[in-house]
């Protein structure tokens, strides 16, 4: 059965005059229940495409911003690519090829085509 | 990940970086359009409405946004300035079917609902409108009383005012349920 009192006799002689007293009188306990109650009874809102509508409705991004971001994603690839490059043991590799007489050019060009498909996947993998 | 408000907007405003924003929607969806539906008497289409053009103007005024209050205070503004601009051209008019549709399916949900859940939604529908809001501004959505006045738009000791009036009724109303939880 619902504990709502509905009635006036319990309410204080109404609300219109509630009491300065029971105005000032803040009890901590209370305000915590309340605040669960009140937190407990609100059920959640499922996004239900609400979102999607929001972006759809959106503004473009300036371009001032794309291409900052892009300049960003370029770079961030560019320097990977150096450090890796930096770090690789590149004249060991070329005194091993040599000793298992592997053609120069043949493992030049290898390498050169590896390094652009890194770079170009990285982009593409940044860009996304 | 997830960023906290400030990184979010960081990324929006100098990136152009509209993941992030799509991530603050997220956040604030459900929150924001349940206290619009209580604003516009329950037309949920009409509130669903009114946060997408809250969050669409937001969105706009990101750059201006100067990080003096939360992001969540900033939006409700937003959006309490847009459903009472809204009410100030459209005074009379109510989408009654959509209310009707509303009440009905609360109706359903309801009974599935605790009663306490039950008798709190109808001890706050005794509260004025200026009560309700400010009860459940801050003490369902933990705005500070500063905050709830910069979202209505009213002087500070009236918000403390109403807060303290509407405290005090549901204190009276829902007097049986406490009792109840106090002696176990």
């Amino acid at each position: 059965m619902d504990k709502f009192d509905r009635d006036p006799q319990n309410r204080g002689q109404g609300f219109g005059t509630l009491s300065e007293a029971q105005l000032r009188n803040s009890d901590p306990d209370f305000d915590a229940w309340l605040g669960q109650q009140l937190q407990f009874s609100e059920p959640y809102l499922d996004d239900d495409g609400f979102c999607d509508g929001v972006m759809e409705r959106l503004p473009a991004p300036t371009r001032r911003s794309e291409k900052r971001v892009t300049h960003t994603q370029y770079a961030a690839v560019v320097l990977a690519s150096a450090i890796v490059a930096w770090q690789f043991p590149f004249a060991e590799v070329v005194s091993q090829a040599a000793s298992q007489s592997i053609s120069l050019y043949s493992l030049l060009g290898l390498g050169v085509l590896s390094s652009v498909a890194a770079m170009f996947g990285g982009i593409v993998a940044a860009r996304r | 990940m997830d960023l906290n408000d400030g990184d979010l907007i960081r990324r929006i405003v100098e990136d152009g970086d509209q993941r992030a924003y799509a991530q603050l929607v997220r956040r604030y969806q459900s929150q924001l359009r349940f206290s619009l539906r209580q604003l516009c008497d329950g037309d949920q289409a009409l509130a669903d409405d009114m946060a997408q053009e809250a969050f669409i103007k937001a969105y706009k005024a990101l750059p201006a946004f100067r990080g003096d209050a939360r992001f969540s205070t900033w939006l409700y503004r937003i959006a309490y300035n847009l459903v009472m601009s809204h009410r100030r051209k459209n005074a009379p008019e109510v989408d009654q079917e959509a209310v009707d549709r509303a009440q009905a399916q609360e109706t359903v949900e309801e009974a599935q609902q605790l009663g306490m859940a039950r008798d709190l939604d109808t001890a706050m529908q005794e509260l004025s409108e200026p009560q309700r809001q400010a009860i459940h501004l801050c003490m369902q959505r933990g705005f500070s009383h500063e905050e709830a006045a910069s979202i209505m738009k009213l002087p500070l000791g009236t918000v403390k005012s109403h807060v303290n009036r509407a405290r005090a009724k549901l204190q009276t109303l829902l007097q049986a349920w406490r009792e109840e939880v106090v002696s176990g």
